[in-house]
């Protein structure tokens, strides 16, 4: 690539940033608003006698079980999905159940590597698509037929849905996954560490297994980073051209 | 009465879920959320087809990722539907929608309701799950996926200021974290489902192999439509698995 067109596809880059971020955060305001207004008018105006101090116990009660994801779960997410896509990926929900996987399967379909221009944006595309998907699937089967569905829907099959979903899915995004990077040493190192801290770690300390996904994650990143085979170009992969994201990798 | 009481027999002894769940304004607000995800949605993708070009990628690559995004999305999608209907008798429509649809997934939102009906000495769909207590657990539900939002809000813009010097100080390392963030994140939610039992580790076996299955036929057949498929087959072909695994 040459220097004029690559500080154009920095201009590009910045402008599309800028862009998303700032409709990100005004979407995203909107989204926590509404999604407040509903309890809160049941609660004040619901003639239920609700008390300010049962409220505050709840949610004390809650905070203490998932308080620390609220900061966690962005600060794993953000090396993955970049900031465009963490204003889509915290109001949409189901990150690494749907979101992720469909970040990687678009990557994948066209050959583009996380982190790089192409992988953003592709990855911003496919979360796009999901969204679209799931917010149509939503409205239809549970806002439009889901009390009529309720009496239809064997329970067997929602009860082996709701159990099993997370393996089913995640086996195969983990073999997407590894083979969209064809990355060895990090997958080695990834799949390493997973296994330790799952089977070492969690049964020694139990606490840990809520930190678990964040732990790997920076641990994956550090080791990666010192153990790198220092005889490749990793710049290459920023500058966004397949061919040489090809060689590099085999 | 206040105005803008609910015109129903609310009251904080009833167990008449449905009609506080149900109010006309609890609905807009839900469809309120949809409507406003549409429209980030519509919005980044105009923001993507202005840069596209700019970055030398073809139009064809920016509707190609969208599609693989959406195919990709349909067994889960599906999957959280299902869920979500049988969430529908304890928490009504539209709470459903956007606490287990949107915004949260249904393990914590279910935990976070089942913990603030706890707070007040009651479990949920229980006889003694009143109104008030349904009232009181999707404020916390609604308080804490609040915060989560909070958390991002503050979050992402201190870290993409950190993540801009990283790329100035050392390009390689843009390249390696995302990747290894990626493998790091996704070796441990599969490895953790493998404990559960045994039916939770065939599932993952065999989800797996199906993928790689998939993947070996996409490459030898230069099939890339399978490739976008190909988490839909791997997730029905489980979840067969473990439905006949876990009803023999």
């Amino acid at each position: 690539m040459s220097t004029q067109s690559l500080d154009r596809a920095e201009a590009g880059m910045a402008a599309f940033e800028a862009s998303t971020s700032r409709w990100g955060r005004i979407t995203m305001l909107a989204g926590l608003v509404l999604s407040l207004i509903g309890p809160i008018y049941l609660v004040v105006f619901g003639g239920l006698d609700i008390t300010s101090g049962q409220i505050w116990i709840a949610f004390l009660a809650v905070a203490a079980t998932f308080g620390v994801f609220w900061i966690v779960e962005p600060l794993t997410y953000f090396p993955i999905l970049g900031s465009a896509a963490m204003y889509q990926a915290f109001m949409i929900g189901n990150i690494s159940n749907k979101l992720l996987p469909a970040a990687i399967v678009a990557q994948s379909s066209i050959g583009a590597r996380p982190g790089t221009k192409r992988g953003d944006l592709a990855a911003v595309m496919a979360i796009c698509g999901a969204a679209t998907v799931h917010l149509t699937s939503l409205l239809i089967f549970v806002g439009l037929l889901g009390t009529w569905l309720m009496t239809r829907i064997p329970p067997g099959l929602i009860e082996v849905a709701r159990l099993y979903i997370l393996p089913a899915l995640m086996g195969a995004v983990l073999i997407q996954c590894i083979a969209t990077m064809k990355q060895i040493r990090p997958t080695v190192i990834a799949l390493a560490l997973a296994l330790v801290v799952q089977f070492a770690l969690v049964p020694a300390l139990p606490k840990a297994a809520m930190f678990a996904t964040a732990i790997v994650v920076v641990c994956t990143i550090l080791a990666s980073w010192f153990l790198r085979n220092r005889n490749i170009d990793h710049t290459a992969a920023i500058e966004d051209i397949p061919a040489i994201q090809e060689n590099e990798v085999r | 009465m206040h105005p803008l009481s609910i015109h129903v027999p609310a009251a904080a002894g009833s167990t008449d879920i449905m009609a506080v769940a149900n109010s006309p304004l609890v609905w807009a607000c839900a469809l309120g959320v949809f409507a406003v995800i549409f429209v980030q949605t519509f919005i980044y993708i105009k923001a993507a087809r202005r840069t596209a070009p700019e970055i030398g990628m073809p139009a064809k690559e920016l509707s190609g990722a969208f599609r693989a995004g959406a195919v990709a999305s349909i067994g889960p999608s599906l999957a959280v539907v299902l869920v979500a209907i049988a969430l529908l008798a304890l928490f009504g429509t539209p709470a459903v929608l956007v606490r287990i649809g949107l915004i949260g997934s249904a393990a914590t939102e279910t935990a976070s309701a089942g913990i603030a009906a706890t707070s007040m000495g009651a479990t949920l769909g229980g006889h003694d799950y009143t109104q008030q207590v349904f009232a009181v657990a999707f404020m916390a539900m609604s308080l804490s996926g609040g915060m989560w939002m909070l958390a991002t809000l503050l979050l992402t813009p201190i870290l993409k200021r950190g993540g801009k010097r990283l790329a100035q100080v050392s390009p390689a390392a843009m390249a390696i974290i995302p990747c290894a963030a990626l493998l790091g994140a996704f070796s441990m939610l599969a490895i953790a489902e493998m404990p559960k039992s045994w039916v939770h580790l065939i599932t993952l076996l065999v989800s797996a192999a199906v993928m790689t299955g998939c993947l070996l036929l996409a490459k030898k057949l230069h099939a890339s439509w399978l490739k976008e498929w190909a988490l839909g087959f791997a997730i029905i072909v489980a979840l067969a698995v473990a439905f006949v695994a876990h009803t023999s």
